[in-house]
């Protein structure tokens, strides 16, 4: 089981960005799409994620068309290039957010929580504000938040954009070992070969 | 000797608070000490709670103010999402449309409400929620709007991936992070309402009188001094708690809500559907007021236009319309020029706030926090002697308006003063510009957009101020909103239909001031 994009087209007004793309993504493997700025890698992803409609072709998820299935229900977890951490909740409630909203036992969400902060190394700052922490830390707080429902997949839109480069480097096989360890299904869309190498298992280029 | 110059620099623009603590004391805190100090009889203490209007005025105000809140904050809070996050045919206009509302003279308001409802609810608890609701929903605008209009469309999106639901997302995401613009929208929502004076004065009636009203008649009309401030100052310790929770808050910047660039999502049909009643809500009293200023009985007639411009006389109507638009522009002029560089200079002192800051800030914002009726009736007990015997001065009534637009000229200043770059001033600095160069050349451009908001409000609000007015006015010196209650006050359809009209040019007036100043700060 995989995830399918099957012809897929989308266009802005006149402009078409993306026509007739199909693409696969085998079951707990990273898939990497390469692609300078501006040849809509993030539309690809917003339009798996189900935030935006394509004028044609569908996405199948597990045999599964979604073409009808809003964004909440989607299963899909997504990790933002800016991440959009919640201001007003700290990195624990943040991580929590996903397993509050699948209504998930107390105890069990919790635990899942103070495990995902160990796997992304933030245990001690789980209390902490958002808006206190550094470009690294954010970034793992939207990957352990994004991972915590479980998703059956993970898009990665230019997750390490703006880091320093040791930084960058850094996280990219933090990033790979997290996947891998979680066993995750992942799309992860970029513009740096480099990136794509680390983190993933097979590369795909968009023109 | 960094530490030292430091420090001076600070000093040095804490004085810029000195005009309007001057303003505040004169016209609040000294009226506001004697008040409480001069006319009240121990007795009255307890005893004016006895009177059975009193109770009856304290209970309404309180139902009516509730009431009220709970109508505006619900449909504010929907139009607000809207027209923070969607784009739609109109959104602009509508956004004028519903902001303006708020700087609106409250006894035109209150006309507009007479001429558009039937007669059997002229004077009618379903009159004052209306016209409450249609003054006070922008309120909710200005304050929640930006809020909303800044969150990241991601954010939202985020929120869907990780599964939260249209209904989860609102709950866990938007609420939280507006709740405390709508916290503070509902507060001062409820002080609005609670001291509610022009609109209850036109639309009220027997059992319809706030506890405004009851001051308002205990001094004037019963000549019960002593019962008038124990009634003035309970108030204004309920609304001094109400504003305290008001004022904790940091996100009640009141600006004119820019139509700023937003996503292209489209309304649904529903909000449309909603949009449209909202529009008629909103302009249907005004059509109606035009109307009603031409209709005598069941004629057309524009005699309400002639006596309003003076072409025809009529028996029992003895102002000269001239001279009263000439008197309100006056003041509203004078209270402009005093409430702004007074305000824009104290948010510099304040702006950069400390414990201390916070106290001074208070203290500044003081008149928001006393109903004008209090401050009319205060001031009036106060300057009644030598030598300070300044009630026949007519420079009086604008420093009262100044006054009272200073906190909204500083709740508009704020955000601009605030977001100046420090580094800016530094880097003027560094290329030789002296204190004044640097106020002149770099911050005052960049406050050009608070000068204008900050403009509109102190014009509007002094064009549309009653309560103190009312207080204060003289025969000589009425302005057009005391014109329009008194014209109300007397029967006829004459005097009726000059009230009409007289509201009509008054709101325009008002409307198109606050409109042409917010667009010139655009361009």
């Amino acid at each position: 089981m995989s995830l399918i994009i099957d012809n897929i087209s989308f266009s802005y007004g006149d402009r078409a960005i993306l026509n007739k793309l199909s693409l696969e993504v085998p079951t707990g493997t990273t898939t990497a799409v390469v692609a300078p700025s501006g040849v809509g890698k993030s539309t690809l992803l917003r339009i798996i994620a189900g935030l935006l409609t394509p004028s044609s072709g569908s996405i199948i998820l597990d045999g599964k068309n979604l073409s009808l299935v809003p964004t909440h229900l989607r299963s899909i977890g997504m990790v933002f290039q800016d991440n959009q951490l919640f201001p007003h909740l700290n990195v624990y409630d943040n991580v929590m957010f996903g397993l509050r909203m699948a209504k998930t036992e107390k105890k069990i969400a919790s635990e899942r929580c103070r495990d995902l902060l160990e796997l992304v190394g933030l245990s001690q700052i789980a209390k902490q504000s958002v808006d206190t922490l550094s470009g690294g830390e954010s970034k793992r707080v939207a990957l352990a938040r994004a991972l915590a429902p479980s998703p059956i997949l993970l898009l990665l839109d230019e997750p390490l954009t703006g880091l320093d480069s040791e930084l960058h480097d850094r996280l990219a096989h933090e990033l790979q070992r997290i996947l891998h360890a979680t066993s995750t299904t992942a799309l992860l869309v970029t513009h740096s070969i480099h990136e794509a190498e680390i983190i993933s298992d097979s590369i795909h280029h968009l023109q | 000797m960094v530490g030292h110059r430091l420090e001076m620099k600070i000093r040095s623009v804490r004085f810029l608070v000195i005009p309007a603590a001057i303003l505040v004391f004169v016209t609040a805190v000294i009226p506001l000490i004697v008040l409480a100090t001069s006319v009240i009889d121990k007795a009255d203490i307890f005893s004016v709670w006895t009177h059975s209007s009193v109770r009856r005025a304290l209970v309404f105000s309180l139902w009516q103010a509730l009431l009220s809140t709970a109508f505006t904050i619900f449909l504010g809070v929907i139009a607000t999402w809207h027209l923070s996050r969607y784009q739609f045919f109109g959104r602009r206009t509508f956004i004028a449309l519903v902001t303006v509302p708020f700087v609106l003279p409250t006894v035109a308001v209150g006309a507009a409400f007479i001429a558009v409802l039937p007669k059997a609810l002229h004077h009618s608890i379903l009159a004052i929620v209306l016209a409450h609701i249609f003054f006070n929903i922008s309120i909710v605008v200005r304050t929640v709007g930006p809020r909303w209009n800044s969150i990241d469309d991601q954010l939202i999106d985020s929120a869907r991936t990780l599964g939260a639901s249209p209904l989860q997302t609102w709950r866990h995401v938007i609420m939280p992070l507006g709740k405390n613009a709508i916290f503070s929208a509902t507060a001062l929502t409820f002080f609005m309402c609670f001291t509610s004076y022009g609109i209850i004065t036109i639309l009220g009636g027997p059992g319809l009188a706030t506890v405004d009203i009851e001051i308002y008649r205990r001094a004037v009309q019963l000549g019960d001094l002593s019962g008038a401030t124990v009634l003035a100052i309970a108030q204004m310790l309920l609304i001094a708690l109400t504003f305290l929770l008001w004022s904790r808050s940091r996100s009640t910047e009141l600006v004119l809500f820019r139509a700023q660039a937003i996503s292209h999502r489209r309304l649904s049909l529903a909000p449309k559907c909603f949009f449209l009643a909202l529009a008629a809500f909103f302009t249907v009293p005004l059509l109606a007021l035009l109307a009603a200023s031409m209709r005598t009985r069941d004629t057309w007639s524009l005699t309400g236009w002639k006596v309003f411009l003076g072409i025809q006389k009529q028996r029992g109507i003895d102002f000269n319309m001239w001279q009263a638009i000439q008197t309100s522009g006056k003041y509203a002029l004078i209270a402009s020029c005093i409430a702004l560089p007074t305000g824009i200079a104290a948010t510099y002192a304040l702006s950069n706030r400390r414990s201390s800051h916070s106290r001074l800030s208070a203290f500044v914002i003081l008149p928001l926090a006393i109903s004008p009726v209090v401050i009319g009736l205060a001031i009036l007990i106060t300057y009644d002697f030598q030598p300070f015997d300044f009630r026949s001065s007519w420079l009086l009534i604008p420093l009262v308006h100044a006054a009272i637009a200073l906190p909204f000229v500083m709740r508009s200043a704020l955000p601009v003063v605030e977001g100046i770059p420090n580094d800016l001033r530094c880097a003027a600095s560094t290329l030789r510009a002296g204190p004044w160069r640097r106020f002149l050349t770099v911050e005052l451009p960049l406050l050009k957009p608070a000068i204008s908001t900050g403009l509109a409000f102190s014009l509007a609000m002094s064009l549309g101020e009653f309560g103190a007015t009312s207080f204060l006015t003289r025969r000589e010196s009425r302005t057009i909103p005391i014109i329009i209650a008194s014209l109300f006050g007397k029967a006829g359809d004459i005097p009726r239909t000059t009230g009409m009209a007289a509201s009509l040019v008054l709101i325009v007036t008002t409307a198109m001031i606050v409109i042409t100043i917010d667009r010139k700060s655009h361009t």
